[in-house]
């Protein structure tokens, strides 16, 4: 049993941060996110030069078989990697596109984005529609659409500026089945792990930026950072991510492979803890990321939104938390 | 990373496994709360089971007695034991987790020979003497005073919340031996043997009726000096070296009583009818919340992997010790309060026992360092934000 990151998991993280540090700068995300008002379809579309480099570096492919062009690693890999993508609020189809590699030409080497739209949500809503190739419908089975097939208008003012949505006017209809049921249960269940990590990223990215704010920002002739009541917040935001982290990590290993964890339960129920508790730390860090910073926590400027948003908008895919409580307590 | 046993661990889980299924059905009835010396021979009579098998002082060293266990062998130790309902540590608490590590790491070879396999043996039982009326989060401010004498020291002060008081053998016991030095630099750590003339033990009463610790009140108490770990002055770097073993896996019995009590709670939901029909398990609020505190409960095994992990690696988990105490604490007070609520008005005795455990977690944001302090704790040496003020 061994729960920390091997030598190879290290530097498989720091490459992925020095990448993302370099490319995702905090004037470029504020370029990006510029324009509150802007329409899905007009603004924030992904540079494709982005997405194109997120292939190069094997973020898509690192889960397929080296005779695949993959790196032939696990999920827990994976959700290193995308702890990563989402401290540095890298926009686009993360998951759908990763989980799309092999089955999806142009997915794994980031040729083409690939968003996908979870057919048992009530509201069906997808991300990045406009800069997308393909659509894959999950639903007890998943199916291949082209994204222009889907009959969908863009909303505007999305919520997470970085993040595009369309809601879908029409059933979608058709498609090139890709994968069954089984496919279609695996899908959901990898990209709730992967939007785990997504989350616990935000969570901690959000802590960064609270944390070093509050040791710079000086009232009452000290850093705010001193006083008290503002450490303490700082704390909870630090152990909401570590209990998130240790969760995801263990969910993946647990959907990978075989565990004999002699705690309770399997790899659901792993799945369902880790978003319950990532959900509920990026949430509220990305909160308490807004509080530390004050008034200036309130202005587009500051990134602190960004953080917030973001793990709003990641809430609400592949299950909310609420739901995968209620998962959880049916199996209590 | 990995979550599977290797073949030595299962081999050990499956060994504990065999023997605690032979062993816990010829265990005697638990003994009543407020018993204690009857708590005294049941833990100390379990300790000698587990002496005798080969299992007392897992994480011992083995040139100690001990059994020389990994971390991982540690965490299957415990979360077996819990897991089959053995017996707690209870009285045995202070001298396995706290006294016995700290002899072997600070003791001398007499000390050690003395104590270490009477501990182990369950036949000596040990207490805590640190805190003080007004010493408690702010430990390095006690004053309980020790003056040599000759080849004595003579103890004068009041200790408070000693837990297992009434039935020790024995109290590690940090006194001031120099008034004069900085706070930190004038503190030692003593052996008090609990029937030194001049030691008095008054029960307080917990509020949950019990007597679970007691006040100490130490009159010209002589202890030789002999019974000194570690120099005069330096006691207060011995009390870390105390506490260092206190961080981890203390608790993880608790965890699998949390999962335990958790479920137990849902059950009666299912078999308890709800007003307007159906069964209290029928209302979705209900489930979200059990829902949530599984997933707390789960993230918190995930926690204790990794800290393990991280043992046994070599590092020493200090920012993971405070979050899980942090998160476990709170989560196990708000498991207590959902099964009371599910119990409702069924919930007004303490002989229901989520109703005791809901009184009595209300402690475990208390003892071993305040909630608070936790924060504290993790703001300055984890984030590194401005320190708290302090006395030097
Ligand atoms: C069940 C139980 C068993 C115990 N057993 C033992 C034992 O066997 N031996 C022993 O020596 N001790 C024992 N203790 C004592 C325990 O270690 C202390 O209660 C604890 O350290 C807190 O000290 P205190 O009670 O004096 O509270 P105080 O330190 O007076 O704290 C009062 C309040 O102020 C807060 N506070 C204090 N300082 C700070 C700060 N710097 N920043 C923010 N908030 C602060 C605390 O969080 C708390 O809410 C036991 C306690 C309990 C409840």
């Amino acid at each position: 049993m061994d729960l920390t990151p091997s030598a190879d998991q290290r530097d498989l993280r720091a490459g992925v941060r020095d990448f993302l540090a370099g490319r995702w700068t905090p004037d470029r995300l504020r370029a990006a996110s510029a324009s509150p008002s802007g329409s899905a379809a007009g603004s924030a579309g992904l540079d494709p030069d982005d997405w194109k480099a997120l292939g190069e570096l094997g973020v898509f492919a690192l889960g397929l078989p080296e005779e695949r062009g993959g790196a032939g690693l696990g999920l827990v890999d994976a959700a290193i990697v995308f702890e990563e993508l989402g401290r540095a609020l890298v926009p686009g189809p993360l998951t759908a596109t990763f989980l799309a590699a092999g089955l999806v030409p142009g997915a794994d080497d980031g040729t083409s984005a690939v968003t996908a739209l979870d057919l048992g949500d009530p509201t069906l809503v997808a991300e990045h529609l406009g800069s997308s190739a393909q659509v894959v419908l999950v639903d007890d089975g998943l199916w291949l659409l082209p994204a222009d097939a889907l009959a969908a208008v863009p909303l505007d003012a999305p919520l997470d500026p970085l993040t595009p949505v369309w809601r879908v006017t029409d059933p979608p209809e058709g498609g090139r089945l890709i994968g069954t049921g089984a496919d279609a249960e695996r899908w959901r269940t990898r990209a709730a792990v992967l939007t785990s990590a997504l989350q616990v990223g935000v969570a901690q990215g959000a802590l960064d930026l609270a944390v070093r704010y509050a040791k710079e920002r000086v009232q009452f002739g000290r850093a705010v950072g001193s006083f008290q009541a503002v450490k303490h917040l700082l704390a909870e935001s630090l152990a909401r991510v570590d209990l998130a982290r240790a969760a995801t990590w263990t969910a993946a290993l647990a959907v990978d492979g075989p565990a004999d964890r002699p705690a309770d339960g399997g790899a659901a129920e792993a799945v369902s803890s880790a978003k319950v508790l990532a959900d509920d730390a990026a949430a509220a860090n990305g909160r308490c990321c807004v509080q530390v910073h004050g008034g200036m926590g309130f202005t587009w400027e500051v990134a602190a939104h960004l953080y917030l948003k973001r793990a709003w908008l990641l809430e609400t895919c592949w299950g909310g938390a609420d739901e995968h409580a209620r998962r959880l307590a049916a199996t209590l | 990373m990995d979550l599977r046993l290797n073949d030595a661990e299962l081999a050990f889980r499956d060994r504990l496994r065999d023997w605690l299924a032979g062993v816990l059905p010829e265990l005697p009835p638990a003994p009543d709360r407020d018993d204690w010396p009857a708590r005294r021979r049941y833990d100390t009579a379990w300790q000698r089971r587990l002496f005798d098998a080969g299992y007392a002082g897992v994480d011992w060293p083995a040139e100690h007695g001990g059994l020389g266990a990994s971390p991982t062998e540690q965490l299957i130790f415990l979360e077996e034991t819990a897991r089959a309902r053995a017996p707690y540590v209870g009285a045995n608490f202070v001298g396995l987790l706290h006294a016995g590590p700290t002899l072997i790491v600070e003791g001398t070879d007499e000390q050690r020979a003395r104590h270490l396999p009477r501990i182990l043996r369950g036949e000596e039982v040990w207490c805590q003497g640190f805190s003080e009326p007004d010493a408690g989060s702010d430990l390095a401010s006690l004053r309980t005073s020790a003056v040599r004498d000759g080849d004595e020291y003579v103890i004068n002060g009041r200790k408070v919340w000693t837990s297992h008081a009434e039935v020790a053998d024995f109290c590690e016991l940090l006194v001031r031996t120099d008034p004069e030095a900085p706070r930190h630099k004038g503190i030692t750590w003593l052996i008090l043997p609990m029937d030194t003339p001049g030691v008095q033990v008054r029960p307080l009463r917990t509020v949950v009726g019990s007597s679970e610790f007691s006040e100490l009140i130490l009159d010209d108490v002589r202890v030789p000096a002999a019974n000194r770990v570690g120099e005069e002055n330096d006691g207060w770097r011995v009390a870390m070296v105390t506490f260092s073993f206190e961080r981890g896996t203390a608790f993880i019995g608790d965890v699998v009583e949390s999962g335990n009590i958790l479920r137990e709670t849902v059950a009666i939901a299912r078999a308890t009818p709800a007003r307007g029909g159906g069964t209290l398990w029928d209302d979705a609020a209900l489930r979200r919340d059990a829902g949530r505190l599984a997933a707390e409960v789960n993230g918190l095994w995930a926690l204790i992997r990794k800290n393990v992990s991280e043992a046994s690696a070599g590092m020493v988990p200090v920012q993971g010790a405070s979050v899980f105490k942090l998160r476990f604490t709170e989560s196990r007070q708000r498991i207590a309060d959902l099964a009371s609520h599910v119990l409702g008005r069924a919930a007004l005795t303490l002989e229901e026992h989520v109703v005791e455990d809901r009184v009595n977690t209300l402690s475990f944001t208390i003892a071993a360092g305040t909630s608070q302090i936790q924060r504290n704790i993790l703001a300055e040496r984890a984030l590194g934000l401005p320190k708290e003020p302090r006395w030097t």
